[in-house]
């Protein structure tokens, strides 16, 4: 395995290129990119006063293996999914990356922060969707594959009406 | 953006008179007022006329099943404490302290005996009565009255099946009488097993700009929509059959605004499908001695899917794969459309399942509902979406100058003349009726509430402010 540092700059770098391929609707792209065993989990957040309590355990929004997600893409592709008829225009900001080692010789640990910004419809002003992510990526010959996902969403009450697009 | 009402001659109580008369004759052509979606006055009459005087669904007690467990709810727009209180009662509190004001529970749930407020620091028990004050005596001299001076608690509270609802006032009948048909739908939905049903996980909760009644009547007997909204769950060949789902449903109107769509599993998916499809392993453990031969023959042939209890609660259950190409398991969501603004709400979904099935079960059923029903569900996703037009359309100059109106003409098949359930049972969902029964029951409120609403007294006494 490289050096730390070094993988932090192809970290930082491939959620760079996923962040654009998600902006760009390249879906069959960005599925490319996920691990056969993907697990991504948008937890549910409530207000509480200790930071422990705020994700209760096993609650979410969604929490997809590659075959929900494949089944996501194909829905986006059907130009029928009303709740991105036009998709949603959006840029993602991805920054404060920090890489870290696993017990796993081939899986670093990835946190950075993303602020999604949506703008749904026509003219509608955007929606801001910010989002803590704790990603497990997997190290191979021909790069990064994403393992896992956590995106901890800040909001409690979510203030976009469906997440239609992907965190 | 622009909260658009038309400049009306005559001041808002005459023109809710008025949009009450027209949504009523409205009706009797099967033609709906745009405006009711998006309006301040329509909607701070709601506020007054329908959420502060009618039994509203609060939070299920497998949510709060410990002494001092507590949970923030809302009923309209206020923000209510329901506690299980030192005693094992459960009441419904308003979150604001009686000194001057401030806000007193600050986290979504927890457990606890007392609630200090932050300002001055008055102190409340778990079931509302004031219990303290800091600088009793220099400040008061002695104690204050803890009845006098407790929070305000809704007038009733009572359970049914686990399912907590709370009247703000007194004058409303007891629960099961004042759901009717829906209680009977209840028992044979929810009272299948003496351990009753839990809550899964805590309620999401995501804004949407829509109006919340625009839930609640798709809801009510809105089958129609899904093979043309959810058409990409058949395209995405999540579920292939979706676009017949409405030519095999059927629909359960109370007449009160409480409805039900059925669906005839069994002939949509395979015969083992009657039961919404449980497992049948556990579905022996079911104690089915408490339903009539109606419940029976129901849930064996056109099992109860889809619901709405006036004003904002809904439930679904329906067999769904948890994950693609897995066979269908019967979830149990619970929907509330809880108003925020004209034309905004905020969606409150959650899953729940029987007691006594084992977590393997619960779990796959969770993740079958939050995977269809979710923020994030492949079906709820796209109802968020085109419910958004019809909150636009309520604040339309255009539509409002030309007074637009909805259709509300299905073709009606008329109810099934043999029905012995209460109610009436429609063969054909298609006819719109229960969805016509919703708009008379919010007409009907909306008018007896204003005469009610015009005799409040101030509030100088009881908790109750009765
Ligand atoms: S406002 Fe609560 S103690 Fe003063
Ligand atoms: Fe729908």
């Amino acid at each position: 395995m490289k050096k730390i540092h070094e993988l932090h700059e192809h970290a930082a770098d491939f959620l760079a290129r996923e962040a654009l391929m998600l902006d760009e609707r390249r879906f069959r792209d960005w599925f490319a990119l996920l691990d056969d065993e993907i697990d991504y989990d948008v937890p549910i957040r409530i207000a509480m006063r200790n930071y422990a309590e705020e994700f209760p355990p096993g609650a979410f929004r969604i929490k997809d293996c590659k075959a929900h997600i494949q089944t996501r893409i194909a829905r986006l592709e059907s130009d029928h999914a009303w709740a991105e008829v036009p998709p949603s225009r959006t840029l993602r900001v991805v920054g404060s990356v920090m890489v870290d080692a696993t017990e796993r010789a081939d899986v670093i640990e990835v946190v950075s922060a993303m602020i999604l910004y949506r703008q749904r419809g026509h003219d509608d002003p955007g929606d801001v969707i910010p989002v803590r992510r704790h990603d497990l990526l997997r190290v191979s010959e021909d790069g990064f594959r994403l393992l896992k996902r956590k995106a901890l969403i800040t909001h409690a009450v979510l203030q976009t009406p469906n997440l239609g697009v992907f965190l | 953006m622009i909260n658009y009402d038309l400049i009306y001659p005559g001041n808002p109580d005459q023109y809710l008179d008025d949009l009450c008369e027209r949504v009523s004759q409205g009706m009797d052509e099967g033609l709906l007022p745009v405006e009711v979606f998006r309006d301040d006055a329509v909607f701070r009459a709601e506020m007054e006329r329908i959420f502060t005087r009618n039994w509203i669904f609060v939070a299920h007690t497998s949510e709060i099943p410990e002494k001092g467990d507590y949970v923030l709810r809302r009923i309209g727009i206020d923000k209510v404490i329901v506690t299980r209180d030192d005693d094992d009662q459960i009441n419904v509190l308003l979150n604001h302290c009686r000194h001057r004001g401030s806000e007193l529970c600050h986290q979504d749930k927890g457990n606890t005996r007392h609630f200090k407020c932050p300002y001055h620091g008055w102190v409340y028990r778990n079931n509302g009565d004031w219990a303290g004050a800091p600088h009793l005596k220099d400040a008061y001299g002695g104690p204050l009255d803890k009845k006098e001076w407790s929070l305000l608690r809704a007038a009733k509270v009572e359970a049914i099946h686990g399912f907590v609802f709370a009247s703000l006032s007194e004058d409303v009948p007891p629960l099961r009488e004042y759901l009717g048909g829906a209680a009977w739908m209840f028992d044979a939905l929810f009272g299948l097993h003496p351990d009753g049903m839990k809550v899964l996980k805590e309620p999401e909760r995501f804004v949407v700009k829509a109006d919340w009644k625009s839930g609640a009547e798709n809801f009510s007997g809105d089958a129609y929509h899904v093979s043309t909204a959810h058409l990409s769950a058949s395209l995405s060949e999540f579920i292939p059959g979706v676009n017949q789902v409405s030519s095999l449903a059927s629909g359960y109107d109370f007449g009160n605004g409480n409805s039900f769509i059925g669906h005839a599993l069994p002939e949509l998916i395979a015969p083992m499908f009657d039961l919404w499809g449980y497992p049948p392993e556990y579905r022996d453990q079911f104690d089915l001695s408490q339903l009539d031969e109606v419940q029976l023959e129901m849930l064996k042939k056109v099992p109860p899917t889809i619901g709405t209890v006036f004003p904002n609660f809904s439930f679904l259950r329906f067999p769904q794969p948890d994950v693609p190409g897995a066979m269908p398991i019967p979830f149990t969501s619970i929907r509330m459309w809880q108003p925020v603004a004209p034309g905004v709400m905020e969606l409150w979904n959650y899953e729940l399942e029987y007691a006594f099935l084992p977590e393997s079960f619960h779990d796959k059923a969770y993740m079958a509902g939050q995977f269809g029903f979710g923020s994030g569900g492949i079906f709820e996703q796209d109802d968020t979406a085109v419910w958004e037009g019809i909150a636009k359309v309520a604040a339309s100059p255009w539509a409002l100058s030309k007074g637009m109106r909805l259709h509300y003409q299905q073709k009606r098949g008329g109810p099934d003349p043999d029905w012995k359930g209460p109610g009436e049972f429609h063969p054909s969902i298609y006819g719109e009726y229960s969805q016509e029964r919703f708009w008379r029951r919010w007409v009907k409120e909306m008018t007896e509430g204003k005469r009610a609403s015009k005799h409040a007294e101030p509030c100088d006494d009881q908790g109750g402010c009765q």
